[in-house]
C-alpha cells in the first residue's frame, strides 16, 4: 500500500519564516524588502479560501495530534504520510522531546523548525536518524550550538541549512558542515560569531548555489574564500558593515551571480568596478552604500541587469546621465538621494521601467514629461516629493499624434512627411498599477488628470491637503483595491464616493473626520481585508456594527476612537480576522482575549495586549 | 440505487460495498481508476477491488464519502474516527487520495 499518490515538495527551507505567524522577534532587514514592495501590492494579498470539505487525511491527522500519547513511532508509515504528519505537529506547536522520538527513523525528507520553541542540541539526534533521506533542515532562532550540529554529518544528502539568528553556533560549527557537498543553499543571517575563518570552511562546497550571511557583523575579509564557488548565483552580504572593495575583488569571477545584495556596506566606486564582468547579473541591491553615479559606469556592460537599488546612497545629480545607458533595467529605487528633477531626462530611454522609486528625491513638476513615455511602468513612488498637480499631468498624456485634417482630406497618406503632427504626446502611463503621492503638493484639482489612468489598483493619497472633492473626481478607477487616505481630510460626505470602489481591499482613512454615518457608507465593500479607522475619535460602538458585515477582514484598526467592549460583540463575524487594533479605547486585552477564545480562532494579534 | 449509478468496492477479505458512484469519486484514486480509458487491473464492470484495504477500513472509508458529500451541500458534523483504526486509515486514505 501507500506510495501511489507521492507528496510534492513544496516545503523549502524558508529563511524569511512567513508560515509562522508568532515570531514578532525577529522582523526582515528594511533592505531585503525593498523588492517585495516595488510592485504593485494589489497582487500581494493573503488568498482568501473559503472552507472546503476536511480531506480524509486531514481528519487523521487532527486524530493523531488529539491522541499523541498513544504513538511510539511512525516509522510504519510511507515517509509522505509521516513528513505530513510531522509538518501538522509543528504548525500546531504540539510537538515536544517525547513526541519527537516516534518521528525517529521515518527518513524525513524537510524538517521546518525555524524559531519552533525548545528546539536545541538533544533534538539533533533525531533529525540526524533521517539519514541520507534529510533533504532540508531549518533549526532557525534555536539554541543548537556547534556541538549539535556534528550530527548532521550523517545526513549527506542535504541541500538546505538554514541557521539563521543561532546565537550559539560559530566559526567551529561551520567546521562540522564541510562536508555536506551537496547543500546548494546556506543561511545563517545575524550571527555574530562567524568570522572569515568560519567561511573558510565553505570553500568546499561547491555545489552553493545561494548563499545568505546577512547581518554577520565579523566576516570581514571572508569573502575570498568563496572564490571557488562557480555555481554561486545569489549572495547575501546586506548590513554586513565589514564587507568592503577587496571583498568585491573577490567575487570578480563568479560569473554565475545573477543575484548580489551588498546593501549598508563599505563598497565604494572603487569596489563596484569589480563587477563588471559578471554578466550574468539580474539584481544589484546596494542600497546605503557609499557610492556615487560614478559607479554606474562599471554597470553598463550588464545587460541582464534588471534590478537595481541605489536608494539612501547619497547620490547628487553629478555623474546621473550614466543611467540612459542602462536600458534592461525594469526596477529602479534611488529613493533618499540628494538628486533633482534635472536628472529624469536621463531616464526617458528606459523603456522597460515597471518600477520607479524616487521617494524623499528633490523632484518637481520640472522633468516629469520625461517619464510620460515609460508606457511599461506599474509602479511610481513620489512620496515626500514636491511633485504637484501639473507634474500629473504627464503622467495622464494627452492624445495620440495626429495628422491636421487638411492633410488627410488631400489625400496625402502616400507622402507622410507632408503630414502635419498636430500633437506629440504619448497616450500616457496606462500600465500604471500603483501610484504613491503621500505628502506631495498634489491638490484635489490635480486628481482630475487621474482619471484616466483605468489600469490603477493602488493608490496613495495620504496628504493633508486632499479632501473630499478629491475622491469624487477618482470614482471612474473602479479596478482599485488599495486606498490609502490616512491623514487626508475625508469626511462623511466623501465616503459617499467610495461605493464606487467596489473591489477595494485595503483602505485607511485615519484624518479624523469621520463619524459612524460615514462608516455606514463602507459597509457593503465586502471584498475589505485591512480596514484602517483609527484616530477618528468620534466613531462609536454602532461603527463596528456597520463594519460587522465585512467578513472578509484579516486587519482592522479602530484605535484612538470611542469604541467600548461593548461593542466587541459586533466583530464576531470577522471568522477571518488576525490582526485587530483598539488601543486608546474603552477596550482592554481581557475584552479582546475573550473575542479570541469565544468566536475568533484566527486572532492571531492584538492591541492591546 | 440505480445499478449505472453505483460502483462496487471489494475489500481484501472479499467483502462487497455496493455504494453510489457519485460517493466513491471522492477518492481521486477511485474517480481516476473509472474514469480512464486504460484499463485497470483492479477495475472491472464497475468493480474496484482493494486487495491491502481491510474491510473495517473500507467500510470506514465508504462512511467518509458520504459524510463529505453532507459536508460539502451545507450539512457540517462530525465525522468520528476510532483511534484504533487511525494509522490503517490514513494510510487508505493516502493511497486513495481523499
Amino acid at each position: 500500500m501507500g506510495g501511489a499518490c507521492s507528496r510534492k515538495r513544496d516545503q523549502q527551507v524558508n529563511e524569511d519564516n512567513l508560515n509562522r505567524g508568532v515570531s514578532g522577534r525577529y522582523t526582515k532587514s528594511g533592505s531585503s524588502k525593498w523588492l517585495g514592495t516595488s510592485f504593485s501590492r494589489a497582487s500581494m494579498d493573503p488568498s482568501q479560501g473559503k472552507q472546503s470539505c476536511p480531506s480524509l487525511m486531514d481528519l487523521c491527522i487532527c486524530k493523531i495530534r488529539e491522541d499523541l500519547n498513544k504513538y511510539s513511532t511512525f516509522s510504519m508509515l510511507p515517509r509522505d504520510i509521516s513528513q505530513q504528519i510531522f509538518d501538522d505537529l509543528v504548525c500546531s506547536q504540539r510537538l515536544t522531546d517525547s513526541v519527537l522520538e516516534a518521528f525517529r527513523d521515518c527518513a524525513l525528507q524537510d524538517l521546518n523548525l525555524g524559531e519552533y520553541p525548545g528546539f536545541n542540541d538533544s533534538w539533533m539526534d533525531i533529525v540526524s536518524s533521517q539519514g541520507s533521506s534529510l533533504l532540508s533542515v531549518d533549526l532557525s532562532g534555536s539554541d543548537v550550538t556547534d556541538s549539535g550540529l556534528i550530527f548532521l554529518k550523517d545526513c549527506k544528502n542535504l541541500q538546505a541549512l538554514n541557521f539563521n539568528y543561532c546565537d550559539q553556533i560559530s566559526d567551529k560549527g561551520l567546521e562540522q558542515i564541510t562536508g555536506l557537498s551537496n547543500l546548494t543553499t546556506l543561511s545563517f543571517k545575524r550571527n555574530n560569531l562567524i568570522t572569515a575563518q568560519g567561511i573558510s570552511s565553505l570553500s568546499g562546497l561547491i555545489n552553493l548555489v545561494k548563499l545568505d550571511l546577512e547581518r554577520c557583523p565579523k566576516i570581514q575579509g571572508g569573502l575570498i574564500h568563496l572564490k571557488g564557488l562557480a555555481k554561486l548565483e545569489s549572495l547575501n552580504v546586506n548590513c554586513c558593515n565589514c564587507i568592503t572593495d577587496a571583498d568585491m575583488k573577490a567575487l570578480s569571477g563568479l560569473t554565475s551571480l545573477n543575484s548580489l545584495q551588498i546593501a549598508s556596506s563599505k563598497v565604494t566606486d572603487n569596489g563596484v568596478s569589480f563587477l563588471r564582468d559578471l554578466n550574468k547579473l539580474a539584481l544589484l541591491n546596494m542600497e546605503g552604500c557609499p557610492v556615487s553615479a560614478a559607479c554606474l559606469e562599471s554597470l553598463t556592460a550588464l545587460d541582464a541587469l534588471l534590478f537595481l537599488n541605489l536608494s539612501r546612497c547619497n547620490l547628487t545629480d553629478d555623474g546621473c546621465e550614466k543611467f540612459s545607458k542602462l536600458q534592461s533595467l525594469k526596477v529602479l529605487n534611488l529613493g533618499f538621494n540628494e538628486i533633482s528633477g534635472a536628472i529624469l531626462v536621463h531616464l526617458k530611454g528606459l523603456t522597460n521601467l515597471e518600477s520607479l522609486n524616487l521617494d524623499s528625491c528633490r523632484i518637481n513638476d520640472e522633468g516629469m514629461v520625461h517619464l510620460a513615455g515609460l508606457s511599461r511602468l506599474k509602479c511610481l513612488e513620489l512620496s515626500d516629493t514636491e511633485v504637484g498637480s501639473s507634474g500629473l499631468r504627464h503622467l495622464s498624456g494627452r492624445a495620440r499624434a495626429r495628422m491636421t485634417e487638411r492633410a488627410s482630406e488631400k489625400g496625402l497618406s502616400k507622402d507622410n512627411s507632408k503630414s502635419q503632427r498636430s500633437d506629440c504626446h504619448t497616450s500616457g502611463l496606462l500600465n500604471l498599477e500603483s501610484l504613491n503621492l503621500s505628502f506631495t503638493v498634489v491638490t484635489d484639482g490635480g486628481l482630475k488628470k487621474l482619471s484616466g489612468l483605468s489600469s490603477l489598483k493602488s493608490l496613495n493619497l495620504d496628504a493633508r491637503q486632499i479632501t473630499d472633492a478629491g475622491l469624487a473626481v477618482l470614482t471612474n478607477l473602479t479596478g482599485l483595491t488599495h486606498l490609502d487616505l490616512f491623514g487626508a481630510r475625508i469626511t462623511d460626505s466623501g465616503t459617499n464616493y467610495l461605493k464606487s470602489f467596489k473591489n477595494l481591499r485595503s483602505l485607511e482613512i485615519c484624518g479624523g473626520g469621520l463619524t459612524d454615518a460615514g462608516v455606514k457608507n463602507i459597509k457593503d465593500l465586502t471584498s475589505l481585508t485591512l480596514l484602517n479607522l483609527s484616530q477618528n475619535h468620534h466613531l462609536t460602538d454602532k461603527s463596528l456594527e456597520s463594519i460587522s458585515g465585512l467578513t472578509q477582514l484579516v486587519s482592522l484598526n479602530v484605535s484612538n476612537s470611542r469604541v467600548t467592549s461593548a461593542g466587541l460583540q459586533h466583530l464576531k463575524t470577522l471568522k477571518n480576522l488576525k490582526s485587530l487594533t483598539l488601543e486608546s479605547c474603552k477596550v482592554t486585552a481581557a475584552d479582546i482575549k475573550k473575542l479570541q477564545s469565544s468566536d475568533l480562532p484566527n486572532l492571531v494579534s492584538f492591541r492591546p495586549e | 440505487m440505480k445499478k449505472e449509478d453505483t460502483v462496487k468496492l471489494i475489500s481484501a477479505e472479499g467483502f462487497e460495498f455496493v455504494i453510489d458512484k457519485k460517493a466513491a469519486m471522492v477518492s481521486q484514486t477511485i474517480r481516476n481508476m473509472l474514469t480512464s480509458p486504460v484499463s485497470f487491473a483492479e477495475t472491472e464492470h464497475g468493480e474496484v477491488t482493494f486487495p491491502e484495504i481491510s474491510t473495517t477500513i473500507l467500510e470506514k472509508i465508504c462512511q467518509y464519502f458520504y459524510w463529505s458529500l453532507q459536508y460539502a451541500s451545507g450539512k457540517e458534523t462530525e465525522f468520528h474516527i476510532e483511534p484504533e483504526l487511525t494509522l490503517e486509515l490514513i494510510m487508505a486514505a493516502d493511497y486513495l487520495h481523499t
